[in-house]
């Protein structure tokens, strides 16, 4: 019995933190929040002044990381900062899920050095 | 048109075409530079160590923006220990040609 409990709770435990990991943003969300966002970062995620960089389909995590960097200074850019001040951790999360979903442009380098191509 | 509307049109052509070489990078030579970038860029979903998040695209990015982000990485705006000591081993050109390179590459 006290086997079988100490089992049970591990398994919920385990099951409560995978969820955990899971939950991320909801990109139908993040779209609402990021209305702001689509005046330099195009309504598609890929921006056409190239000092903007391309968001549409950027790796989830990244994106999340940056909004944290410029938001808490590790980033100094004056226009990201107004930004991000007024985003929550989970506006941020949605914000990502949703940028990170859209058809991309972007690309790592596999493929794309000198030698192996 | 007066002689001085003449000049001061040459003038704004030729700062304009300086404009434009001084942008351009060189793609060629740029792709030789990324060997470097590769290591952690090329890895798709390669984790960045502590804290734990996947390492950016670069392929495709904005030229611009390219070169913006590694003078920050240089300046220290933007602080990252790899790529700050990445970025200060490439001259103002290098940074160019890096981002002419990459921007080159958007699908």
């Amino acid at each position: 019995m006290n086997r079988a409990l100490t089992l049970l709770s591990f398994g919920a435990i385990l099951a409560f933190a995978s969820t955990q990991l899971l939950a991320g943003g909801n990109a139908e969300n993040g779209k609402k929040k990021a209305g702001t966002c689509f005046a330099c970062h195009g309504t598609d995620g890929n921006a056409v002044d190239p000092q903007y960089p391309r968001l549409a389909g950027q790796y989830d995590e990244y994106i999340q990381q940056a909004l944290h960097e410029y938001k808490d200074g590790r980033r100094n850019n004056a226009i990201m900062k107004g930004m991000d001040a007024t985003l929550s951790d989970q506006d941020i999360e949605d914000i990502a899920a949703y940028f990170s979903s859209l058809p991309t442009k972007l690309d790592t380098l596999q493929g794309h050095v000198s030698g192996d191509k | 048109m007066t002689r001085l509307q003449l000049l001061s049109l040459a003038a704004a052509m030729a700062f304009l075409a300086t404009a434009g070489a001084h942008a351009a990078g060189d793609k060629a030579a740029g792709k030789k530079l990324v060997y470097t970038c590769a290591g952690c860029h090329g890895v798709p979903g390669y984790s960045n160590a502590y804290p734990q998040y996947p390492v950016p695209k670069i392929a495709g990015q904005n030229e611009q923006y390219i070169i913006n982000a590694l003078h920050g990485y240089q300046s220290g705006d933007r602080t990252h220990p790899t790529m700050g000591a990445q970025a200060q081993s490439l001259s103002d050109t290098d940074i160019q040609n890096v981002a002419a390179y990459l921007s080159s590459l958007a699908q």
